[in-house]
């Protein structure tokens, strides 16, 4: 036994790892994983400002024939100054949920504090089977779990900002707090478009929206069996960062917008975001999502839920290792 | 390389290695999942890293699975051995000699071993590098790869001698082949 077991050894390892294939789509996956961080880190923490073009002027409220008789009563103006005062004045717990071509997220938001849960996608566009092989996109076990969380935890009763991964089993706490930036600018442009990356104050984000300015608003749009009114965010089209544009293989980015608000409150309680990426090797990719959004009461247990809470057992690192 | 790959880069860098990197991945981590986990997790890195890769990005993906097993089964060490010996059954096989193999036991008993040492003899016996090249893979000094290969393999041996005598304990044990 004491001569051959490396040989042993070797022909059980064969053995134990016959018929094993890597899953097709592994570097896919790997590089859209890349991306998606990358993304997010671009988001959070470039601050240039290079808005190129902004179209489009306040126009009044379109009106249908029902409610012709108000068409010039309100301007978009108007309107988005209401919502953004209703935005600022309320004390309530902001949850917005979303669905997106990138997989479901989830922000809780209170004052300074927030807590943005990053989801794997609970089903995949590639998992079906061809040539009696299964495709998929995300490791199958991933499906639905939450992959990242991102915001502001409480270490030592100060308030830190806090990115976690769990795959990785990582996690990175930092002085820095998640911090808004306007929606004309390129990193405000970017969440604009994408929910699914927004970790930060979502008053501010909000209001900074409607700062940017308003294309159009239509009244008694229905939402989710609720009359609200649309607003129309102007599109704004960027040219990408240099390091970001390198990461994705698109030199520009076309965002564009619009917020459902409660006519009687004036408060957000839906929101449509979509950002296009093209003119690079990577050609045109469209990336959009819906975020239903919820305003709780200030209740312990619902501002409790605005604060990340670091798993037992992981390990703290640097961000540049998240 | 001067830039972060491409899918098409990466698709190509993997061709052809794709599935003996799943394999190793396999090894280091006991099962297919854990494997698939791993290995993605990996290539992601290498992604990240792509441009300040010198030379054959292979080496840093072994050395970064290697890392990652050993920095994973350190957490997992404890859960890791408690499945492995659910998986035990403590009943005598009908006839031994035909159930029983010895290269899966040795796979099995290679799980249980400490991490580092795992890593060491995956990549001595699986990849089959050398103990220089095991060194430079794992960033370690070729001694250190020397001493923990032995300590893996004395540590098999103990377990296969064992396996092979008449010892109550081992002799009952029947691994079942749970072939990822």
């Amino acid at each position: 036994m004491n001569t051959d077991v490396e040989d042993l050894l070797r022909d059980g390892m064969e053995r134990f790892t016959e018929g094993v294939a890597a899953p097709a789509g592994l570097a896919h996956a790997a590089g859209r994983l890349h991306r998606r961080r990358v993304a997010v880190r671009a988001t959070l923490a470039s601050s240039a400002a290079t808005v190129i073009a902004v179209s489009a002027v306040i126009a009044v409220i379109a009106a249908s024939g029902a409610t012709a008789g108000r068409t010039q009563a309100q301007t978009v103006a108007d309107l988005t100054r209401q919502v953004r005062q209703a935005v600022a004045n309320d004390n309530l717990v902001y949850v917005g949920r979303t669905n997106g071509t990138d997989g479901p997220d989830v922000v809780w938001a209170y004052g300074r504090q927030s807590r943005w849960v990053e989801y794997w996608p609970a089903t995949d566009y590639r998992d079906r089977v061809v040539n009696g092989k299964r495709l998929w996109d995300f490791p199958p076990q991933y499906r639905g779990q939450a992959f990242s969380v991102e915001g502001t935890a409480l270490v030592g009763g100060k308030l830190m900002g806090a990115y976690v991964i769990y795959s990785d089993r990582k996690y990175n706490l930092s002085r820095q707090l998640p911090t808004q930036s306007s929606a004309c600018t390129t990193t405000g442009a970017l969440e604009m478009g994408g929910p699914a990356t927004v970790g930060v104050n979502w008053k501010s984000f909000i209001d900074g929206m409607l700062a940017c300015g308003a294309a159009s608003a239509t009244p008694r749009v229905r939402v989710n069996g609720a009359e609200t009114t649309k607003i129309i965010g102007k599109p704004v089209t960027v040219r990408l960062p240099a390091g970001y544009s390198k990461v994705i293989r698109a030199k520009w980015v076309t965002v564009r917008w619009a917020l459902y608000v409660n006519p009687a409150t004036f408060l957000p309680v839906q929101i449509e975001g979509s950002t296009k990426t093209y003119g690079g090797a990577a050609g045109t990719y469209l990336s959009s999502g819906v975020t239903d959004v919820q305003w709780l009461p200030p209740t312990k247990a619902n501002v409790a839920r605005t604060l990340v809470i670091i798993p037992a057992g992981f390990q703290r690192v640097s961000l540049g290792e998240v | 390389m001067a830039q972060d790959p491409t899918d098409g880069e990466l698709e190509s860098f993997l061709a052809g290695r794709a599935d003996r990197l799943m394999r190793t991945a396999v090894l280091l981590t006991g099962s297919r999942d854990a494997g698939q986990d791993l290995l993605q997790t990996a290539l992601e890195r290498l992604i990240r890293h792509w441009r300040r890769i010198d030379g054959d990005p292979e080496g840093y993906l072994l050395r970064t699975l290697c890392n990652l097993a050993t920095d994973g089964f350190r957490r997992r060490g404890l859960l890791q051995r408690k499945l492995l010996l659910l998986r035990t059954v403590a009943q005598p096989p009908a006839d031994p000699m035909a159930e029983v193999d010895l290269r899966d036991a040795l796979v099995r008993l290679l799980l249980q071993l400490p991490a580092r040492q795992r890593a060491v003899l995956v990549l001595r016996y699986w990849e089959q590098l050398t103990e220089a090249e095991t060194a430079a893979v794992l960033g370690w000094p070729e001694g250190t790869v020397k001493s923990t290969a032995a300590r893996g393999l004395r540590r098999l041996r103990e377990l296969a001698d064992g396996w092979n005598q008449p010892d109550p304990a081992l002799a009952h044990v029947r691994l079942r082949g749970d072939h990822a």
